[in-house]
């Protein structure tokens, strides 16, 4: 089974946000010192590749990671983890804001790339600036059908069989129910969502190592497609009004639990 | 039913089969749309539901609802399907004027439908919008990147944009009376039904998005701290609610993520414990949901929003809450 996986990175919430802003294309221009780290939803999809691959020895794991601020870095992140190939992917232009754009650009270079994969798994949310609308438009661009918000992957008959399994199943809960899908020979594209059971592990040390003299293989898809949804302007965010000045509840904990208690009784009717 | 060619260029989209949380969701982002809902159409695929629909729709304001029905459509309320519908059913309808902006209800389902209506209608998917806005030249949309630590000014200047909206509840009048419905019957192959395997999770409280009161947990607490949640969320008859690093830590499971990148809740109260109030995590909660917090750092974001506050530690708070509760 071939695994692609799709990383676009985060900046890091732990820091300061670097200098970002529109250029007069109206094209994205970061500066100073940009932090892209794998997301929560990112390490989850690599996650669960390397779950499957660690139970299979047929399994590849290939991985693109989108191109853009200190973009070897966070190749050779991925690196000290050995996907099976790894390469960055810059788009051009890279408008991630226009989601049918940069479907478009993904599928283009997936489908002129050597062999479908057999299972994409990409997060529920690209990157900083998407809000999920690329893994569903890339689902279309690739003919794929979706299986949303995935949170756990795994051979068909657990782990706990040794010898190797012929289907991968992909599991999501909703509502009170969890939900299995057992993966047919039809090619699928997974979003992943952030779980415990998909927290990425650690990489070995020796990996860490030796990923960091890795060279990077870059590829690039450029399209001169006409922008659907431009970006006119970009500033820092209001805050919510809420209108609310702030009753600190003052006395013992047992006066502010009974306070508190009151508010409760008071919503729930 | 009668039928009509008839469709304005601001549409709402909502599976009644999504239940009354998502209908109004999906009412109030219209309602913050447009200036007269006289203006608005709702397309219903499928017609579970569909007299609450009505009436909910009629006391907002709006006098059109269409039902979309097809072979095979009844039972099935996925995003993709209730895509195709819509494509097909506004490609019978659309008129002389097309719909210009669609707008589908908050939360991961909704937005996977406008992606999707977006793909099958060729049209422009603007995402999980703060603001919408349709001009003469075009959709110009607000969008929040980095986490909610920029915001984005984004415009189309042609074509039919589809975007997800958290606008909280409508403005509803029962005096109003019930919108006029309308048929969409449709021909259009649909994907096969996937064969999943179901079996239960133990989950026994409601769901996040519908409860009246929610109680929410952060990093920094713990399973007990998490425990004492659930019986003070079952004392009060709401539910549990948790942010993205308590999902991540397995504290709580992912259908009760609330925040933008979980569900998107709109009860009366929101009980925020251990929960520091990050854009990110607040974009999660209705600008008219009232907040009463707990955390320990006196300088919390959470602090500027809710209505009422203890600086205080959880181990200590929590037991005494459920005691006061049980008075």
């Amino acid at each position: 089974m071939d695994i692609l996986v799709l990383l676009a990175g985060v900046a890091d919430s732990r820091y300061p946000l670097h200098e970002v802003s529109l250029d007069g294309n109206g094209d994205l221009a970061e500066t100073g010192q940009t932090r892209r780290v794998l997301g929560p939803f990112d390490e989850g999809a690599l996650e669960l590749a390397l779950k499957l691959r660690d139970k299979s020895e047929t399994t590849r794991v290939h991985v693109l990671v989108l191109g853009g601020p200190n973009e070897d870095a966070l190749a050779r992140t991925v690196a000290a983890f050995k996907p099976d190939s790894l390469r960055v992917l810059e788009l051009q232009p890279c408008r991630p804001w226009d989601s049918a754009l940069t479907a478009s650009q993904l599928g283009a270079f997936i489908r002129s790339d050597n062999s479908v994969p057999d299972l994409v798994f990409v997060g529920r949310e690209f990157g900083d600036l998407d809000e999920g609308s690329i893994p569903v438009l890339l689902a279309g661009e690739l003919e794929m059908p979706m299986f949303p918000l995935t949170q756990f992957a795994q051979w068909r008959g657990g782990q706990e069989q040794e010898q190797e399994q012929e289907q991968v199943r992909l599991m999501r809960e909703r509502g009170t129910s969890r939900e299995w899908l057992a993966l047919d020979n039809t090619s699928y594209l997974a979003t992943v969502t952030n779980d415990k059971r998909n927290k990425l592990r650690h990489p070995l040390m020796k990996n860490v190592m030796m990923a960091k003299k890795q060279p990077v293989d870059k590829v690039c898809q450029a399209t001169d497609k006409a922008a659907g949804v431009t970006a006119t302007s970009m500033t820092d965010p209001e805050t919510t009004e809420r209108n609310v000045q702030c009753r600190m509840l003052e006395g013992s904990v047992q006066d502010q639990a009974a306070a508190i208690a009151d508010y409760i009784r008071q919503a729930a009717g | 039913m009668d039928q009509t060619n008839q469709m304005s260029r601001i549409v709402g989209v909502v599976p009644g089969a999504w239940g009354n949380e998502a209908v109004e969701t999906t009412l109030a982002a219209l309602q913050s749309v447009c200036g007269d809902m006289a203006d608005c159409d709702l397309l219903v695929p499928g017609d579970a539901g569909i007299e609450q629909v009505r009436e909910l729709a009629g006391h907002a304001g709006i006098k059109r609802v269409h039902c979309i029905t097809g072979d095979g459509a009844a039972d099935r309320a996925e995003p993709d399907v209730a895509a195709r519908l819509v494509s097909e059913a506004l490609s019978q309808t659309g008129g002389s004027e097309p719909a210009t902006l669609i707008l589908t209800p908050p939360g991961p389902d909704g937005e996977e439908l406008a992606a999707r209506v977006a793909f099958h209608m060729n049209g422009n998917a603007l995402g999980r919008c703060e603001n919408v806005r349709v001009e003469d030249h075009g959709v110009v949309a607000t969008r929040s990147a980095w986490g909610g630590r920029k915001q984005l000014v984004l415009n189309v200047s042609g074509g039919l944009s589809v975007a997800s909206m958290r606008a909280g509840k409508p403005v509803l009048d029962s005096s109003r009376s019930e919108a006029e419905q309308f048929a969409i019957d449709v021909n259009v192959e649909l994907p096969p039904e996937p064969s999943l395997d179901q079996e239960p999770t133990g989950e026994s409280l409601p769901p996040v998005e519908s409860a009246r009161f929610v109680v929410s947990g952060g990093r920094g607490l713990n399973e007990e701290g998490f425990a004492q949640l659930e019986q003070i969320a079952r004392k009060a008859k709401g539910t549990l609610g948790g942010s993205l690093p308590a999902v991540d830590a397995g504290l709580v499971p992912v259908v009760r993520q609330v925040g933008i990148s979980g569900k998107f809740v709109t009860p009366e109260l929101y009980f925020a414990v251990g929960i520091s109030g990050t854009p990110q995590h607040m974009a999660g909660v209705s600008p008219d949901t009232r907040i009463v917090a707990i955390n320990k750092d006196p300088e919390a974001p959470i602090f500027s929003m809710a209505e009422a506050g203890v600086v205080g530690e959880w181990q200590q708070l929590l037991p005494e809450i459920l005691k006061a509760l049980d008075d």
